[in-house]
């Protein structure tokens, strides 16, 4: 154990700060910014004023593309968990050849980047319009990375469960299905929560996918901050970012209180 | 003699992995009210022999029958088997009288009745206090006893033990399966229980089937399979031995005068060969070189080189442990000492 009051401690804690500066630093500067009196974005703000908090509350299209995003990311939250735990339930409960490429078949989405993906949907959406466009085809294309991140999450969450578990529910008298319904899902449940919470976030932040296949009807929040960003460089859209901060801050405070718990 | 109908029966059961032949054709019946041990070294199907009883691995040949029912082809949570994993496979989630009450729920048995039959089975297990925590709250001792709890608290029609304390401390087996064997005898369960471990085997079981490369090798009391061993696997496996092949009877084939009654193999348990200083003087009595001597508390035990290069071990009274390695000794026994073995393999 290295003693942080030595040399090298000393080291190690100015590298600890610094990292957190890095990363926490760009959102100290959009949160500041977002009080500025300014019509610009301007840092370190000159004066205080919450005019950009009501100004983005009181604009519908903020307002839509929250909603949008929460639609958005419910659903592919939900049905990212669903296809996802099913998937990781038959990767490892069952032996069949070809098990390891599956495996490696399902998470393959998770290294591409996201333009590309977005780019490649465009295009065979174009040949092939399977889903009608909007919010459809984007919760489509959301679940080609959520349920990766959900598999990810729970492939090693299923292989800590004891397979006697099951067995034992049923030498007890529950039949297959609701010996898993019993047992082996309560005990998955924190990786559950976390693997859905994962997937929520995913889908709520992305821009590429929402940006080339979404409507503009239906543009979710990162589409409509994208757009702002581009026209209009006022501290609303610092202010409507301060407000997804918070948000994502009470989510990890409340996931963090649910795993302790 | 009463004719009582066994309550367990195999019939020629059998399971092969492709060309592995996991458990060959298996002839078996359990008693009412009987522990039977499935007595192997690992690999040799007894785990498998267990699962293809409770249900999770389905037999490729034979027949099972509980209470005269053909239970071949039934589902796992159909079967009235109640079984105690090597694991424990405790649901985490639950308390101690959730785990205990799981299977009657599943039975549908009134909440009221449950409570009793939990808070009967808890008492009788000495869990009394824990009902509220969960598994990883107990120790594993405790932890056992839950897991016990769960599978008989469902009457179930045999108790499948797998390798049941094979998890515990040594100092904590001891009691744990003498406390075991009690609630067995009191409560007239049928059992079959899996173990690799020959003395526990031997401790608590009625009959001990001794299995090897998936067959059976014999069947019998522990005092059969130990005084009456049925094939040179079941004399080495089942206690120590030594084993000596003679083909005139006379001599042993590494030329040690055996004086036994005839030929074949021999077997003469280390506990009734004796060690003295005297020279060899005809049959019975072959002299050698002290090389190991070991004090085992309540005795002693003894390696005896012999000319011919075997080494003969020999167990006596702690005095045994006396003798200086590297000193001369002569071993002696007699002719009721030699058993016969009538198996070859």
């Amino acid at each position: 154990m290295i003693s942080l009051r030595s040399p090298f401690g000393w080291v190690l804690r100015l590298m600890a700060v610094l990292t957190f500066i890095y990363l926490l630093g760009p959102l100290f500067v959009i949160v500041a910014a977002s009080f500025s009196d300014t019509g610009y974005l301007a840092f370190p703000p000159q004066g205080f004023s919450l005019r950009w908090y009501r100004q983005a509350l009181g604009d519908v299209r903020y307002l839509n593309g929250f909603f949008v995003s929460l639609r958005l990311a419910g659903t592919v939250a939900v049905l990212s968990l669903v296809i996802g735990t099913a998937a990781a339930v038959a990767l490892t409960r069952f032996r069949f050849p070809g098990r390891a490429l599956l495996e490696a078949i399902f998470l393959s989405p998770l290294v591409l980047p996201g333009l590309v993906l977005a780019v490649a949907l465009t295009l065979f959406y174009a040949a092939h319009p399977v889903a009608p466009p909007g919010l459809p085809r984007l919760i489509i294309s959301h679940l080609l990375v959520g349920v990766p991140l959900v598999l990810r999450v729970m492939l090693p969450v299923l292989k800590r469960v004891d397979p006697a578990l099951e067995e034992a529910a049923q030498n007890l008298g529950a039949p297959p299905l609701q010996a898993f319904f019993l047992v082996t899902l309560p005990a998955l449940k924190p990786g559950l929560f976390a693997a859905a919470a994962l997937a929520f976030i995913f889908s709520f932040d992305e821009v590429e996918m929402a940006l080339f296949l979404g409507s503009a009807r239906d543009a979710p929040l990162t589409v409509v901050l994208y757009g702002a960003a581009q026209m209009q460089m006022d501290p609303t859209v610092a202010a409507v970012s301060a407000m997804l901060i918070l948000l994502a801050l009470i989510l990890m405070v409340a996931q963090q209180a649910y795993a302790n718990r | 003699m009463t004719t009582v109908s066994p309550e367990l029966v195999l019939e020629g059961l059998a399971r092969r992995y492709g060309s592995t032949t996991a458990v060959a054709r298996m002839d078996l019946a359990v008693k009412p009210g009987e522990l039977v041990a499935l007595l192997g070294p690992s690999g040799c199907g007894k785990t498998t022999t267990l699962r293809m009883v409770a249900g999770f691995v389905e037999p490729s040949e034979g027949r099972i029958l509980l209470r005269g029912r053909d239970i071949t082809t039934m589902p796992p949570h159909k079967r009235d088997t109640g079984m105690v994993f090597q694991s424990y496979a405790l649901f985490p989630h639950l308390t101690v009288a959730e785990n205990i009450a799981f299977g009657l729920q599943r039975r549908g048995v009134p909440k009221p009745e449950a409570a009793e039959r939990v808070a009967r089975m808890v008492a009788l297990l000495q869990l009394q206090g824990l009902e509220k925590r969960l598994p990883k709250q107990l120790s594993g001792g405790q932890q056992q006893r839950v897991a016990v709890g769960r599978a008989l608290v469902i009457n179930p029609a045999v108790v499948l033990l797998d390798e049941p304390f094979s998890n515990l401390d040594a100092l904590l087996r001891e009691g744990t399966r003498i406390e075991l064997r009690r609630l067995q005898t009191e409560l007239g369960l049928t059992t079959l229980f899996v173990t690799h471990d020959q003395a526990e085997a031997m401790a608590i079981s009625d009959r001990i089937a001794v299995m090897n490369k998936g067959r059976l090798e014999q069947l019998g009391t522990p005092r059969e399979v130990y005084d009456r061993p049925a094939t040179r696997f079941v004399a080495s496996f089942i206690g120590r031995a030594n084993l000596f092949v003679s083909t005139d009877g006379q001599h042993s084939e590494d030329g040690i005068a055996l004086g036994a009654p005839g030929p074949g193999t021999w077997l003469l348990r280390p506990e009734k060969i004796a060690l003295d200083a005297a020279p060899a003087a005809g049959p019975g009595s072959v002299a050698g070189t002290v090389e190991v001597v070991s004090f085992l508390g309540t005795g002693a035990q003894a390696v005896l080189r012999l000319p011919g290069g075997r080494a003969l071990l020999v167990e006596g009274p702690a005095a045994l442990a006396d003798l200086r390695p590297g000193a001369p000794a002569t071993a002696r026994w007699t002719r009721p000492d030699l058993t016969l073995i009538p198996g070859e393999n």
